[in-house]
């Protein structure tokens, strides 16, 4: 009986982990920085890339174009964006075209021209020539630019950040990425994805969630004018009347 | 010190507010207006959503102007009867106009209304206040007597039926008229996010012509019941009212409101319109302006609820 000699096993494999898991938004909140460590193990020593994908819960975005009518700017009618993230992160050690091909990064959505932002209300399924299922978007051949407006505006808000250079290898098959949420961030369930590529095609992949809350007095308050939004509206307006009074007894006074 | 707003959801520079407030609610205690349409631009400057900027400062104007009613009640100038009327008149208003707003904002139109109406209205009525109080400086500078008014009783203002007796305000008209004025500022309350005092004040004086010395504490009385209505239907329908917002807003204007109403005391009223209406004229120019300007980028994020 001899022994098999196995080879070496040739799957490539990533593990990554947040340096926090919870982000608390306090009266102090001012944005938060967040690490992800991880680490690459390649057995077969072929060329690998790290990209890690950082999406925050999915929120309606709703958009207007401004229109000129006789001078005066003024809003079109607003359409409704579904599937976009509220925050969207994309981080990797070199361009993303260069890690992938089109249809793969397409297929899980990574890189903020590849994220399923669509709206519903705008495309209808048509049968036409005897071709079922044809996509007609009312926005027409706008449609691309309404797409690239609604990444421009998030880009602007700090909100979905494309970086190239966002993975860095700290030691061999070490590597750190920064998360920076900002003030803006929205609250709830994100969802952290580390990617391991090899030759264009995903070899191994990693989940983390990530959850910003409300905590304290913040929680309190959101969760009074939610709950009870009727009574919290009555509270606000005896504090406001309460105060214009002590005021005017103190102004009295002196 | 910035400070985290838990409806709004986003970090603002507390002091700034508090002084921002302060200013508001000289400006309020001083002219009887809410000051509502100077507060609501700056906000939104300073990254605040424009729905939550709106309806939490209406709390805020419930504040100012309860402060400063307190301080001319005791100088005995509230017509509470007239400001009754009228308060009903702006309920009734801000129900509707709060309704009228959800829809403008589902439409995306709500920008352009409310960027039309300051235009329109603020400009409007600061242009004819500022020729008019101009007019009356001018003449008492020379000496020269107060015009009188041609009509003392014109037909279109009495000749309405239920007439009441306002004895502070020295009038003896029908209900209609204030009423009617009162749910017409109602409804800018709720689109505009102001309390009306730049539309309730001028129409008191030259429309119902009543006592000049009641007419700031009056409107500020009938500000209290339209803009503390707003709240509520603002946090209970939209949810949009910050009572951390609010309170630091509110803060600042108490304080300012009570010096506000004292320094009142010391200007002429006519020298005090003149500098309202230059403010309201600008305000109102400076939001319609706005509209010929080309946006920078043609796409924006549409205010309001993706519902």
């Amino acid at each position: 009986m001899t022994l098999l000699a196995l080879p070496p096993p040739d799957t490539a494999a990533v593990s990554a982990a947040l340096t926090e898991t919870r982000v608390e938004v306090t009266s102090g909140f001012r944005g938060a920085r967040i690490v992800l460590y991880g680490a690459v193990f390649n057995p077969s020593r072929r060329p690998s890339d790290v990209v890690v994908v950082v999406r925050g819960p999915e929120r309606p975005i709703r958009l207007v174009r401004k229109v000129r009518v006789a001078g005066v700017w003024l809003n079109s009618r607003p359409v409704v964006f579904e599937g976009a993230p509220g925050f969207y992160m994309a981080a990797s050690s070199r361009p993303l075209s260069q890690i992938a091909g089109f249809g793969v990064l397409r297929r899980s959505a990574i890189g903020v021209d590849h994220l399923r932002i669509e709206a519903p209300q705008e495309q209808r399924t048509i049968t036409s020539y005897g071709v079922r299922d044809v996509v007609v978007s009312r926005l027409g051949a706008d449609y691309l630019d309404w797409r690239r407006a609604v990444i421009r505006l998030m880009e602007g808000n700090d909100l979905y950040r494309v970086d190239p250079q966002g993975v860095r290898y700290v030691d061999r098959g070490l590597f750190r990425a920064e998360v920076d949420l900002p003030t803006e961030a929205p609250i709830g369930r994100y969802e952290t994805e580390v990617w391991l590529f090899q030759d264009g095609k995903p070899v191994a992949a990693r989940f983390r969630p990530l959850t910003v809350e409300k905590v304290g007095i913040e929680r309190t308050l959101y969760e009074f004018a939610h709950g009870l939004p009727w009574l919290y509206g009555f509270a606000c307006v005896l504090l406001a009347l309460a105060s214009g009074w002590v005021a005017s007894v103190l102004f009295r006074r002196s | 010190m910035d400070l985290y707003l838990p409806i709004a959801e986003v970090s603002v520079n507390a002091p700034l507010l508090v002084a921002l407030g302060c200013l508001v609610g000289f400006m309020s205690g001083m002219f009887g207006i809410g000051g509502g349409f100077l507060m609501a631009p700056v906000l939104v400057f300073m990254g605040v959503p424009p729905a939550v900027a709106v309806a939490s400062q209406a709390n805020h104007v419930v504040a100012s102007s309860a402060s400063s009613v307190i301080a001319y009640s005791r100088m005995g100038s509230v017509d509470w009867r007239m400001g009754g009327v009228m308060a009903a008149g702006g309920v009734l208003g801000a129900v509707f106009g709060v309704e009228v707003f959800r829809v403008l904002r589902l439409l995306g139109q709500a920008d352009l209304v409310v960027a039309l109406s300051y235009f329109l209205f603020l400009g409007v009525i600061g242009a004819l206040m500022l020729v008019e109080s101009l007019q009356a400086v001018v003449r008492r500078r020379r000496g020269e007597a107060a015009k009188r008014r041609r009509v003392r009783h014109p037909r279109w203002l009495y000749a309405w039926p239920l007439r009441l007796r306002f004895p502070r305000s020295r009038l003896y008209i029908s209900v209609i008229p204030p009423f009617a004025l009162g749910a017409f500022a109602g409804v800018l309350s709720a689109i505009m996010g102001v309390g009306g005092g730049f539309i309730l004040v001028p129409a008191m004086i030259y429309m119902l012509r009543m006592r000049a010395s009641v007419v700031v504490g009056t409107s500020l009385f009938q500000i209290i019941v339209t803009t503390g209505v707003t709240t509520i239907l603002q946090a209970g329908r939209n949810q949009t009212v910050d009572i951390l917002l609010s309170g630091l807003l509110l803060f600042g204007g108490v304080l300012g409101a009570q010096l506000g109403a004292r320094a009142s005391t010391r200007f002429r009223p006519d020298s005090l319109r003149a500098i309202m209406a230059l403010i309201v004229l600008l305000v109102g120019l400076q939001m319609g302006l706005g509209l010929f300007v080309p946006p920078a980028d043609p796409f924006a994020f549409a205010p309001g609820p993706p519902r």
